[in-house]
């Protein structure tokens, strides 16, 4: 007995020493590159610093200032009215060219055409619609002429701006979410599908009815994945406006960005990263808990 | 004999390891700058200076604008910033006061060199309390920028456009030049009652938006009409409040409604482009986009002076210097660098370029040679300088960056007619004089 | 049901036709306007191809005109070293790629298979990293790669991500849990070790998995743009995407060389096109197996 008990016990140990070579790479860029950024991000959260001069101990007014800044909770706002023009647009776009894919075509034209633009950096994407939303010399503009309607600002107007920056994320990533949708479509057992019709459910009512619930799994991940996401939503925006027209798109990275690395308050940005974190913290666990109602089916 | 000969021979050998030590090791200075225009000058003027002093080497980097003041401040952060780098007025003081700059004085001193030959007083611009952060490089000024064949179309002529008048009241005859050159959808002109404001095609005068400077925005409006930011170059005891200044803003934005001054939808990405899709007839630029202008956009283009308002015609003029930084390994050689930078003869080479005014007379000459063999007239820019009052400076201080923040947001709110002049302007120069406290 | 089936398509044809034109039409946009010269950019906006097309656009971004004519042409005196740009990121992508699937695969075999004190509690600690938002880490690492001494390096735009994502780990570690056991039993009576199963019998079945993983990896870092312009500013280290974005202000002040910056956007997307169209199969494949669990 004792003989079983200490050969189990050489193999744990020995299993430490193996696990730990296994691990040995991945933890080490974890504690450097995850643990020990974060812990510090909070302890230079609590100091004034610019880089160039010794970090001085503040407290937590870097907290106090954000909190009482309206610019900052201008940027919150605006990154929720990102994430309200992205997932619900970008959700419903990538259902139907699953639809599409799964319905029209079996070949893979449709899925690699719908695919090139999820390969292109967000920010050649956004180059390439600055180009084309320019209010005086690009082609929309032109089109716009063209069907004798007055000039619309596009990124230069306050209230098109936003959703412009949506479309351009949209426009990026809804092949590629309408593929994970399309393998999500093909989970559905056909026999499910067949008896449906034979029961007399037309096109609509089999969507609703019985693909969209078996979608849910799939949807959820895509769902968490974009929302989380979209909340950080930078490089768009640098490019495309610039945190403009005013401030109608200067989203929470725009904003943190600005006071990291154009002015150098260290402290005070890495205060607002960490109030962005909790705020995710929130969001994600929301989300988790949404996530396995969903995964009863 | 012997001692002779051991004398001729440790004085050769001492004088061989004097040339030796003279041709140091070779250093690399690291420049920078920001108009890729410029940059084919002032490689010229590298090419010059290291045939001048073999040991060193100028290596030439450029950043955009955008990018230009980060990626220098990155450097600073992270020890690695270039030696010396182009410096502007509205930054000098920052950087100064975080001790990024090395002051010139005893260096200047030492080598004696005559800053008072510098056109315009520029070389007093880039001192402050008795130290010296640049040598002064070039200048420029702003003009109106037109298409001439707009012109003809509505029967004006390059003298008219050279003579126009302004006042903050009805606009005088700089109203009515901007208002003849508006075309709306229907092919009406401005001046016709029934102009269509809201389905513009061509702008009359297409303009930037505007910051705290508004030097080629604002600026010749609100500065003709006897208004001044401050009350010295030095002072800080800005009056974006005063009635003459709001008056002035008035008056844009009343154009703006018009249809006559491009809104800012149209110039969000700059007026140039605007200018150059002939959807304005005309704007306002500095002297250093002549170059690009008289090339580029495949129609003839004239340049004119300011309008003259109720004191006359104003001009910001500005300068650029270059800086050494605290940071470089190889100060002494930077100085070499910037001291050419600053002569009399880097400012010819420069000058034969056509891009830019160079700080010295001799420059400004080859310049205007070089510009006038490409068959450009650029007189009005030349002579706002060289006319006695024509010209003025911008405030030479502190929080630079944070008062162009605050007046940005102002002027957003006010061309976008989400507030009046008077309210956001009010507001905004409180903010700017809380930074002084 | 053949009837009905062909009942529901027009309306999903036209939407796929409209979407597809949508996705579509910026490409030939880009090509269209990579061949017009400066000048004709601003005249005829709205023309669907220039009427003299041109090949200098070109010339200008990959350097093989000189600064001077370049300017005179319209655009910046500066040649963006794409060429150059593409290279760097092709080289960070792919050592980041390589290095990062294999230490997380290691890491997810641990965590899957071997049994050791506090394995669930790291992998927890491991997993919550997924939370942290993205610029929480950038400042604290944009320090401590300076204190480093490591900017403007290609190990410091490598290091935040070279050796480890949470989400790798997480991926990896599912994967790892779905093999069947009994393999990994016989191939431990033939005698063989923790490390010789890894790599013998473990790696190669999970082929799938690992491109899928090296896929998204790669595209990831691909995208980067925040982090590598922070870091490398230096034209030696330059990805593609902040050189891009430096091009884009390049330019002689207030107008953006768009021939320019258009043409370079196509040198850029050339050689993904080419990968694509080589592995389009395979990289379609490796998405729907992310999406069908």
């Amino acid at each position: 007995m004792s003989g079983a008990a200490a050969t189990r016990r050489r193999r744990n140990v020995k299993e430490l020493f193996v696990g730990l070579g296994f691990l040995l790479p991945s933890l080490f860029g974890f504690l450097l590159f995850f643990a020990y950024p974060t812990v510090r991000g909070l302890f230079i959260s609590f100091t004034d610093w610019d880089l160039l001069t010794p970090a001085k101990f503040i407290g937590i007014d870097n907290y106090t200032a954000l909190f009482a800044d309206s610019a900052y909770w201008n940027s919150l706002w605006v990154t929720v009215q990102y994430v309200f023009w992205n997932i619900p647009a970008q959700t419903v776009l990538a259902l139907a060219i699953a639809m599409m894919m799964n319905k029209l075509t079996k070949t893979g034209f449709l899925k690699g055409a719908f695919l090139i633009p999820w390969l292109i950096p967000n920010v050649i994407v956004a180059m390439l619609w600055l180009w084309l939303l320019d209010p005086s010399v690009g082609y929309l503009d032109e089109v716009v002429k063209a069907m004798g309607l007055p000039p619309l600002g596009f990124l230069a107007n306050a209230d098109t701006a936003m959703p412009l920056v949506a479309w351009i994320n949209i426009w990026k990533w809804m092949g590629y979410n309408a593929l994970i949708l399309y393998a999500g479509l093909q989970g559905i057992p056909k026999e499910i599908n067949e008896a449906a019709v034979i029961d007399g459910a037309n096109g609509w009512k089999e969507f609703t009815k019985i693909t969209l619930p078996m979608l849910r799994p799939v949807l959820a991940f895509i769902l968490v994945t974009t929302i989380i996401g979209s909340f950080q939503i930078y490089d768009t925006v640098a490019i495309a406006t610039r945190g403009g027209p005013v401030d109608a798109t200067w989203v929470m990275n725009f904003y943190l960005f600005k006071y990291a690395f154009q002015e150098y308050h260290m402290g005070y940005a890495t205060a607002g990263s960490m109030v962005l974190f909790a705020l995710l913290f929130v969001v994600g666990l929301v989300q988790m808990r949404m996530m396995r109602a969903g995964e009863a089916d | 004999m012997i001692r002779t000969c051991i004398a001729k021979l440790s004085l050769a050998a001492s004088l061989l390891l004097l040339a030796t030590g003279l041709m140091a090791d070779p250093v690399t200075i690291k420049y920078i700058l920001w108009d890729s225009a410029q940059q084919p000058a002032y490689q010229a003027v590298a090419d010059a200076f290291h045939k001048a002093n073999p040991n060193i080497t100028i290596e030439i980097g450029q950043l955009g604008w955008n990018d230009y003041w980060t990626g220098l401040q990155t450097g600073l952060v992270s020890g690695e910033a270039p030696d010396v780098f182009t410096d502007h007025l509205a930054m000098v003081n920052d950087f100064a006061s975080k001790g990024q700059l090395v002051d010139l004085t005893p260096y200047v001193t030492k080598d004696k060199v005559d800053t008072t030959k510098y056109l315009n007083g520029l070389g007093d611009l880039w001192t402050k309390n008795g130290k010296r952060w640049g040598l002064p490089k070039d200048w420029d000024t702003i003009a109106i920028v037109y298409n001439k064949d707009m012109l003809k179309e509505v029967g004006y002529t390059e003298a008219d456009a050279n003579n126009l008048k302004w006042n903050p009241t009805d606009g005088g005859t700089f109203e009515k030049f901007i208002a003849k050159l508006s075309v709306d959808k229907n092919g009406k002109n401005g001046l016709d009652p029934a102009f269509d404001a809201k389905n513009v095609v061509r702008y009359g005068l297409a303009l930037d938006h505007s910051d705290d400077r508004g030097q080629a925005q604002w600026s010749p409006f609100a500065v003709s009409n006897g208004w001044m930011y401050t009350s010295g170059t030095f002072k800080a005891d800005y009056k974006y409040d005063d009635p003459k200044f709001i008056a002035a803003i008035d008056w844009m934005v009343k154009v703006s409604k018009k249809g006559w001054l491009a809104d800012y939808a149209s110039t969000q990405n700059g007026p140039a482009a605007v200018f150059a899709a002939k959807k304005s007839a005309a704007i306002f630029e500095g002297s250093w986009m002549i170059g690009y202008y008289s090339t580029s956009v495949g129609f003839p283009v004239g340049f004119a002076r300011l309008p003259a308002g109720p004191v006359g015609v104003k001009s910001m003029i500005n300068g650029l210097a270059d800086s050494i930084t605290t940071s470089s390994k190889h100060k002494d050689e930077a100085w070499q660098w910037v001291k050419f930078l600053g002569s009399e003869e880097a400012q010819k080479i420069v000058g034969t370029f056509g891009v830019v005014f160079p700080a010295y007379q001799a420059g400004v000459n080859n310049a205007l040679a070089a510009y006038k063999a490409k068959g450009v007239n650029v007189s009005a820019y030349t002579d706002e300088s060289l006319t006695k009052g024509e010209t003025f400076l911008y405030p030479v201080v502190d929080n630079g960056v944070k008062t162009q923040e605050i007046l940005k947001k102002a002027f957003d709110a006010v061309f976008t007619y989400k507030a009046t002049p008077k309210e956001a302007f009010t507001a905004a120069n409180k903010q700017v004089l809380a930074l002084f406290k | 049901m053949g009837k009905k089936a062909a009942d529901r398509h027009p309306i999903l044809w036209l939407g796929a036709i409209v979407l597809l034109f949508l996705t579509l039409f910026p490409f030939a946009w880009v090509v269209r306007t990579s061949v017009t010269p400066h000048d004709q950019i601003f005249s005829a906006p709205g023309a669907l191809w220039p009427a003299e097309a041109t090949w200098t656009n070109y010339g200008r971004v990959l350097g093989l005109i000189t600064g001077a004519d370049a300017v005179k042409l319209g655009g910046s005196g500066q040649k963006i070293e794409f060429v150059r740009a593409l290279c760097n990121s092709i080289i960070v992508c792919t050592v980041i790629t390589a290095v990062q699937t294999l230490a997380c695969a290691m890491a997810a075999y641990a965590f899957a298979r071997l049994r050791f004190w506090g394995r669930n509690g790291l992998f927890l600690i491991y997993l919550s990293a997924l939370m942290v938002p993205g610029i929480v880490m950038i400042i604290p690492n944009f320090i401590l790669v300076k204190e480093a001494g490591l900017l403007n390096t290609f190990l410091g735009i490598m290091a935040p991500t070279l050796l480890m994502t949470p989400f790798a780990v997480f991926f990896l570690r599912q994967f790892f849990l779905s093999i069947n056991k009994e393999l990994e039993e016989a191939a431990f009576l033939d005698g063989a070790g923790k490390v010789r199963t890894f790599v013998q019998l473990i790696l190669p079945i999970s082929q799938t998995a690992l491109a899928t993983l090296a896929l998204s990896t790669f595209i990831a870092g691909w995208n980067d743009y925040l982090w590598p312009l922070l870091v490398g500013k230096d034209p030696d280290v330059r990805l593609l995407n902040v050189a891009m974005g430096i091009f884009r202000s390049q330019t002689p002040q207030g107008v953006p060389d768009w021939g320019g910056l258009m043409a370079g956007t196509l040198i850029s997307i050339v050689p993904l096109i080419i990968l694509f169209a080589l592995f389009g199969k395979k990289i379609v494949n490796s998405i729907s197996f992310s999406g069908f669990r």
